[in-house]
C-alpha cells in the first residue's frame, strides 16, 4: 500500500525527462549555453594536459609578456602564465560555486521539510528567520558574513552557500506542504512511521526535483558572487588562481597590460552567461509564462 | 495600507536586530583581532590589551552585542577602527555621493528598460526580441568589474573622453552643500565648470551600475506585456481602433507595471551591491569606496555601520514599492 504510490511517482519521471531534454535541444541559445560551459568543464578537468606550466610558477624574466604562441594570454606581474591560472581557476570558481549551492540547496531541504511538514510554531519561526535574511542585499550580506568569518575563499563560500538558503527552504516547504496531504504520506503516517523517517524517505526523494532546477539556476549567481567577494578582497587571497581574486590585482594594470584584467573577466563572463542561458532554458520549459 | 507599513517596519527591526546578531556571533568565532590592526604590528601586549579594552573587546560577546545595540537606538554605530571618527558621521559623509549615482543609475535602467521591455514583447521572437534577450543575458551574466574596467578601457583609456575616477576635476571646488548632490548643487548655485565636471564623471559609473537592473527590468516588462498583450480587454482595445503608444501604455504598461515595480523594489538590492564594486573600480567616494577599504584593516565597526545603514535603507526602499501598488491599481485596499 505504502509502496504503490511511489512507485507511480516513480514512473511517472522518465517521460517527463526526456520530453524536458527534448524542449531543451530546440532551444538553440540554450545548447549553446551548454556547448560553452561543457567546454570550460573539461578545460578545467584537463587543465594539466593542455598547459605545460604550473599556475604558481614564478618566472620574473618573463612578466608582462603580452598573449603570444607560448602564452596564449600572456603572462601576470610576475610571470606567471595567465591561461593556465584560468584553467585552475576554472576548479575553483566553477567547484566553489557548485559546492556553496549544494550546501545551500540541502540545508535548505532539510529545514524546508521539516517546516512544511510539521508546520505551527517551527514552520512560523522558520520562516520569518528566512524572511528576514530575504529581506536584505544578497552581495552585502555575503560580504558582511564574509568579512566576520575572516577573509578566506572556504569562508567566502560559507557566506554565500548561507545567503543562497532561504530561497531552497521555500521552495522545499511549498512542495511539502502539498505532500503532506498525499495518499502515500497519509498511510505512512497510519502505520505508525515516525515524522522524520517520513521526511526522509517519502517527503524529500519526491520534492527534490524543483530544488535542483532552482540549484541550476542559482550556480552562475553563486559564481559571480564569489569572484565578487574576491575582487573585493573577502574571498580567495593571492596567489590562489580565483578568477576574482586574479582580476582584483590584475585591474590595476588594465590600461598598460589589457589582458592581464581581461581574460579572466572574460571566463567569468562566458561562465555565467552559459549557466544562465541554460537555466533560462530549464525555466522556459517548465513554465513557459514566466520571464526569460 | 497602513497594516503594510507596520509590517515593513516590524519587519525593519528584525531584520537589523537578525543581521546585527548573526554577524557578530560570527565574528567572533574567527581569530581575526582588530586590536592587534589598530595598535600596529609592533605593540605589546600591554597595549594591546589597553585598546582591546578601549573597543570593549575585552568583554562577552553578549555583552558586547547588547552595548552595540544600546548605541544604535540612539543612533551610535560606534567608532571606525581605521579613521577613529564615529561610524555615522563617516557614513553621512559619504552617502550623498552614494545616493546620487544609485538615482542616476536608476533612472536610467528605467527610462531604457522599460520601452526596451515593451519593444521586446511587441516584437516576440523576432530579431529585436533576440537582440534584447542577448543584451538582457549580458546584463545579469557581467559582473559590475568587468563591464567597468570595459568602460574604463574604451571611454578613458582609448578615447580619452570620460575621466576614470572621483566625482569632480581636482582642480575645481566642489559646489556648495546644499543637497550634497553635486549635480544639483552645481545648478543650484549656477556654477556650470562644476556641473559639466561632475557630469563627466558620474557618467560612466551610473551607465555602469545600471546595467544589470537594465537587464532586471527589460526581462520584466517583456515577461508582463506578454501577459497583458493575450488579455481580453486589450483585444477589445484593439479592436475599437485604439493604436499606437496610447493603447501600449494605457491599455498595456500600466497594467504590466505592477509586478514590474515589485521586481525593481527586490533588484535595489542588487543595485546596493553592485554600487559597492562600481564605487571601488571607479574611485567613487561613496560609502562602499568607504567600506571595501575598511575590510583590509578589520574595521569591523564601519562594517557593522555599513550593514545597518543599507539594511535601513533596503527595507523602506521596499515599504515605497508596496504603498505604490495602492496608487498604481485602486483594486487594491484593505
Amino acid at each position: 500500500m505504502e509502496l504503490q504510490p511511489q512507485a507511480e511517482s516513480v514512473q511517472a519521471q522518465p517521460v517527463k525527462k526526456s520530453a524536458l531534454l527534448y524542449k531543451l535541444k530546440k532551444n538553440k541559445l540554450t545548447m549553446v549555453g551548454a556547448v560553452i560551459l561543457g567546454v570550460i568543464i573539461l578545460a578545467a578537468v584537463f587543465a594539466p594536459v593542455l598547459t605545460p606550466y604550473n599556475p604558481n610558477m614564478i618566472d620574473a624574466a618573463n612578466k608582462f609578456q603580452g598573449p603570444s604562441w607560448s602564452h596564449w594570454f600572456g603572462t601576470d606581474e610576475v610571470g606567471r602564465d595567465i591561461f593556465t591560472r584560468i584553467l585552475y581557476g576554472a576548479r575553483l570558481s566553477l567547484g566553489l560555486g557548485i559546492v556553496a549551492i549544494l550546501i545551500a540547496a540541502g540545508i535548505g531541504l532539510v529545514i524546508g521539510t521539516i517546516s512544511g511538514y510539521f508546520g505551527g510554531m517551527i514552520d512560523q519561526a522558520i520562516m520569518r528567520t528566512m524572511d528576514m535574511v530575504l529581506a536584505f542585499p544578497t552581495l552585502i550580506l555575503a560580504m558582511a558574513l564574509a568579512a566576520a568569518l575572516g577573509p578566506s575563499i572556504q569562508n567566502a563560500m560559507i557566506a554565500i552557500a548561507l545567503v543562497k538558503i532561504p530561497v531552497y527552504v521555500r521552495l522545499a516547504r511549498s512542495e511539502t506542504l502539498s505532500l503532506r496531504e498525499s495518499l502515500f504520506v497519509k498511510s505512512a503516517q497510519t502505520f505508525g512511521i515516525r515524522p522524520f523517517r517520513i521526511i526522509r524517505k517519502h517527503i524529500m526523494p519526491n520534492s527534490v526535483s524543483p530544488v535542483i532546477i532552482q540549484g541550476t539556476l542559482d550556480v552562475g549567481d553563486a559564481i559571480l558572487l564569489i569572484a565578487t567577494l574576491g575582487f573585493l578582497g573577502l574571498g580567495a587571497q593571492p596567489p590562489a588562481p580565483e578568477w576574482g581574486a586574479m582580476i582584483s590585482i590584475g585591474w590595476k594594470y588594465l590600461l598598460d597590460f589589457w589582458w592581464y584584467p581581461t581574460f579572466p573577466c572574460l571566463f567569468l563572463f562566458l561562465s555565467a552567461g552559459a549557466l544562465n542561458l541554460i537555466g533560462d532554458g530549464v525555466r522556459d520549459v517548465l513554465d513557459p509564462r514566466s520571464s526569460r | 495600507m497602513i497594516k503594510t507599513i507596520f509590517k515593513r517596519l516590524l519587519l525593519l527591526v528584525f531584520v537589523v536586530f537578525g543581521v546585527t546578531l548573526i554577524t557578530f556571533i560570527l565574528s567572533n568565532i574567527i581569530p581575526g583581532d582588530p586590536a592587534s590592526m589598530m595598535a600596529g604590528q609592533r605593540a605589546n601586549e600591554e597595549t594591546l590589551e589597553q585598546v582591546r579594552e578601549q573597543l570593549g573587546l575585552d568583554q562577552p560577546v553578549l555583552t558586547q552585542y547588547a552595548n552595540y545595540m544600546q548605541g544604535l537606538l540612539t543612533g551610535d554605530l560606534g567608532t571606525s577602527i581605521r579613521t577613529q571618527k564615529p561610524v555615522l558621521d563617516d557614513l553621512l559623509i559619504f552617502f550623498p555621493a552614494t545616493l546620487e549615482l544609485a538615482v542616476l543609475a536608476f533612472l536610467i535602467a528605467i527610462v531604457i528598460g522599460i520601452p526596451l521591455g515593451i519593444l521586446a514583447a511587441v516584437k516576440k521572437n523576432t530579431f529585436r526580441d533576440h537582440a534584447s534577450r542577448i543584451f538582457t543575458i549580458s546584463g545579469i551574466s557581467t559582473p559590475v568589474f568587468w563591464s567597468g574596467l570595459l568602460v574604463i578601457f574604451i571611454f578613458y583609456g582609448v578615447l580619452g573622453w570620460f575621466p576614470s575616477n572621483g566625482r569632480i576635476d581636482m582642480a575645481i571646488n566642489p559646489p556648495t552643500h546644499v543637497t550634497g548632490f553635486y549635480l544639483l548643487d552645481s545648478l543650484l548655485s549656477g556654477d556650470l565648470v562644476a556641473f559639466q565636471s561632475s557630469l563627466r564623471h558620474i557618467i560612466l559609473p551610473a551607465i555602469v551600475l545600471s546595467f544589470a537592473q537594465l537587464a532586471i527590468i527589460t526581462r520584466q516588462v517583456r515577461a508582463s506585456m506578454l501577459e497583458v498583450l493575450e488579455k481580453e480587454y486589450f483585444r477589445t482595445a484593439i479592436a475599437n481602433g485604439i493604436h499606437g503608444p496610447y493603447l501600449l501604455i494605457k491599455y498595456g504598461l500600466r497594467n504590466a507595471l505592477i509586478p514590474t515595480i515589485t521586481v525593481i523594489g527586490v533588484s535595489f538590492g542588487a543595485l546596493l551591491g553592485g554600487a559597492v564594486v562600481t564605487e571601488t573600480v571607479f574611485g567613487w567616494p561613496g560609502m562602499g569606496k568607504y567600506v571595501v577599504d575598511s575590510i583590509a584593516y578589520l574595521d569591523f565597526p564601519a562594517m557593522m555601520g555599513f550593514t545597518v545603514f543599507i539594511s535601513i535603507g533596503y527595507v523602506l526602499i521596499n515599504l515605497v514599492v508596496d504603498l505604490s501598488y495602492y496608487v498604481l491599481n485602486p483594486q487594491i485596499k484593505e
